[in-house]
């Protein structure tokens, strides 16, 4: 009941973005992804269906295009691998002296496009992942948003949920997320004066 | 708030409690703005206890943060402890043989009453009361030997591993926790009549530190605290996990929302404890204790996945992040005595200081679970 | 050691520090003070099976200006560390030091390469007397710790040690 009227709502947001997860297998219901911009929209849809706030944290996605990136260069030469040798045995089936296999080989691996490098760096990001459940009846919403890493900026949704206040002065101190509009956004956890936000990828002491 | 509290002026002035002070229950520190006695403003301060426990599950396989679970919320270890192994099983498919859930919800229930105990005496030796603690150690201690006989510890377990429990029960175990459970059915009336219906401790605690339905809502609180606001919110029964819909118990709900609602949901909850091991005593299948097929190394599925579980302290949850390797890439643990506590600072205003004592310690806080 | 910066006093009466040394050993009074998982075993000493009285260390002080030794029950952080050491100035002499657990000792199971939030150790704080190792210990061994303090003020030991084996 809850999780229809949630992704009515939710829907109005975000059409394309809901996503029904099996329980069994990921543990929520819901799981919609939405702009940052969106953000205080969506928790305030939420608020008014009587949800209640489990946690905010976020998640580093240091070189994850990166490494998407190196996984399909690697599958696609496999790919042309494949297929070069796929194409180099039907010619040896077929009779054909070595020359011929290798032309065929070469042809068929030329066939298989691997993606090019981007000419630009690639834009690294973090996500903000927001939990929400329900008293009533079990409706585990996971709402989650990607912000850019070279600036990496939430609006806070400490008005709409006062809990919300520590998770994200929490989330704050771990990745450096900045909550736009919280009001104090000093370190919970860590020492006063920290400077440092020990969970990001490329965190050294 | 009193007529003398409003005949104010506007003079306040900063009382620093914590980070050591024994009402604070480990290295809790609130800033408190203060007019004489009464509490104007509360901020608790926290991370004075911070262990790293989301960092050090980045640089570790998956097995080897199990001891940190334990050493989270030392008091209900086991909770974490099947909180862990639970999300890390969802991830990557593990089944559980039926008789070691038993065993884990056996070993968590009576895990929780000593919990409930500990609090029970810590917090009446808030209140000034310093006997009762001696009589709930005095309990607490038969179920330290009863699950370090099968556990191996005392206090920081790790005794669930991912596909099942490290140890089988043996008869003298099953034998130890009847009696221990009807040792204490014929106590409880005792503490009934030496705390609860003791007039001090009454005075001390009705009416005191009012916590509101929407107040838990807005801030997530949930365990006790919720459910002494006439929240029916259990995870065991809401998301049930485990063996737990096979067994029978109730969740005490009060609704009264004041610190001796939760002191009663607590004292209830120990009862319905007794009722879960005895059950699960009675239903105990015969079997393994392992899954047999449980990989020794362990390579979820990319994505990720959360596990809540019912802990005395409320509702915790993991989530975990996976990259298909043997480490986790994100271990976020939701603690529930975070989210309770973050209360603490609307709900104490204009209370007198002693009060607001009363009001924490009926929040039931472990310290190292809330920093992690 | 914990009494190491203290001058002698220019007067010695031998005879009658030891009798105050006797007096301070059989007295011990530990300060309330707990920091994590460690302080529960502290809290079970103190309690009904293992009653801690029986040594005469049972008069927990939440103030530091009233107690003789710190038992550091638990892990210290960076965050901690400024705190701790203020309680330890506040003591008054003659003072010790128990490192309990191995988080005190070392920073236990919560030392690793590249952490960035506890101190690794008591002592790198202020000079410990007694070492007590576990994770956390049991609380027989808080109390044997207690004993090896008491037999460093004394000189002599009051129980005969327990053989193992």
């Amino acid at each position: 009941m809850k999780l229809n009227a949630i992704k009515q709502a939710l829907a109005v947001i975000a059409p394309e973005a809901l996503a029904e997860a099996e329980h069994a297998k990921k543990g929520a219901l819901l799981d919609v992804t939405v702009s940052a911009t969106q953000v205080v929209e969506a928790v305030s849809v939420l608020d008014k269906e009587g949800f209640f706030i489990e946690a905010i944290t976020g998640v580093d996605w240091l070189g994850e295009k990166e490494n998407a990136h190196k996984d399909a260069v690697a599958a696609a030469k496999k790919k042309a691998q494949d297929a070069g040798k796929a194409a180099a045995k039907k010619v040896a089936d077929a009779g054909g002296d070595e020359e011929a296999q290798k032309a065929a080989q070469k042809e068929a691996e030329a066939g298989v496009a691997i993606p090019a490098a981007p000419v630009e760096p690639f834009s690294e990001e973090m996500e903000v992942v927001y939990d929400f459940n329900n008293f009533a009846e079990f409706c585990r919403v996971v709402l989650r948003t990607r912000v850019p890493r070279s600036n990496p900026e939430v609006p806070t949704i400490s008005h709409i949920y006062p809990g919300a206040n520590w998770h994200e002065r929490e989330t704050h101190d771990f990745f450096g997320i900045k909550f736009v509009g919280h009001p104090y956004l000093a370190p919970l956890l860590l020492p006063e004066d920290a400077d440092f936000h020990p969970l990001k990828k490329d965190f050294h002491v | 708030m009193s007529a003398f509290a409003q005949t104010q002026t506007n003079e306040t002035f900063v009382l620093n409690l914590g980070p050591q002070h024994p009402a604070t229950h480990g290295v809790l520190r609130v800033k408190l703005v203060m007019d004489g006695e009464y509490i104007v403003d509360a901020e608790p301060v926290l991370g004075y206890i911070h262990r790293m426990h989301e960092k050090m599950g980045e640089n570790r396989t998956w097995a080897q943060f199990m001891p940190n679970t334990g050493r989270m919320d030392y008091l209900h270890a086991l909770a974490y402890n099947h909180g862990y192994v639970s999300v890390v099983e969802r991830a990557a498919g593990i089944e559980v043989p039926e008789r070691a859930e038993y065993l884990r919800v056996i070993t968590t229930e009576l895990n929780r009453i000593s919990s409930h105990l500990l609090w029970f005496g810590a917090f009446v030796l808030d209140l000034g009361g310093f006997s009762p603690l001696l009589y709930a150690f005095d309990d607490r201690e038969q179920i330290l030997d009863l699950l370090e006989s099968v556990t191996g510890s005392r206090l920081t377990y790790c005794y669930f591993r991912f596909g099942g429990v490290y140890n089988d029960i043996d008869e003298n175990f099953a034998a130890g926790a009847r009696a221990f459970i009807k040792r204490l059915r014929e106590r409880m009336p005792m503490y009934h009549a030496l705390v609860t219906k003791n007039i001090i401790l009454m005075k001390r605690l009705q009416e005191i530190g009012p916590i509101s339905e929407e107040m838990c809502r807005k801030y997530g609180a949930t365990g006790p605290v919720a459910r002494g606001s006439g929240i029916n919110f259990d995870v065991r029964k809401h998301e049930p996990y485990s063996i737990y819909p096979e067994l029978r118990f109730d969740v005490p709900v009060y609704t009264e929302g004041d610190s001796m609602a939760r002191y009663m949901v607590r004292m209830d909850e120990i009862e319905q404890s007794m009722r879960i091991v005895e059950q699960a005593l009675d239903k105990l299948p015969e079997g393994p204790v392992m899954a047999a097929k449980a990989p020794k190394i362990i390579k979820p599925a990319k994505g990720d996945y959360y596990h809540a579980v019912e802990t005395a302290r409320g509702s915790f949850g993991v989530r975990v992040v996976s990259d298909g390797s043997n480490t986790p890439y994100r271990l976020k643990l939701r603690s529930p005595t975070f989210s309770n506590l973050s209360l603490f600072g609307e709900a104490c205003r204009g209370m007198l200081l002693p009060d607001a004592l009363a009001l924490m310690g009926s929040l039931d806080l472990v310290i190292p679970e809330i920093d992690r | 050691m914990g009494t190491q910066n203290i001058q002698p006093p220019i007067v010695q009466f031998a005879q009658l520090d030891k009798l105050l040394a006797l007096g301070r050993a059989n007295s011990l009074w530990p300060m309330t003070f707990g920091l994590a998982c460690c302080a529960i075993e502290m809290m079970a000493t103190g309690a009904s099976r293992f009653d801690l009285a029986r040594f005469g260390a049972e008069v927990f002080r939440p103030s530091p200006r009233q107690c003789d030794v710190m038992i550091v029950a638990g892990t210290i952080s960076k965050k901690m560390a400024p705190a701790v050491e203020t309680l330890y100035d506040q003591m008054p002499e003659p003072k010790w030091v128990i490192a309990m657990g191995n988080c005190a000792i070392s920073g236990g199971p919560f030392l690793f390469e590249g952490q960035y939030g506890i101190v690794e150790g008591a002592e790198k704080l202020f000079p410990v007397d007694v070492f007590i190792p576990g994770c956390p210990p049991r609380p027989e061994a808080l109390i044997e710790g207690i004993l090896e303090l008491e037999e460093k003020v004394t000189g002599s030991r009051r129980f005969p040690r327990v053989e193992v084996g």
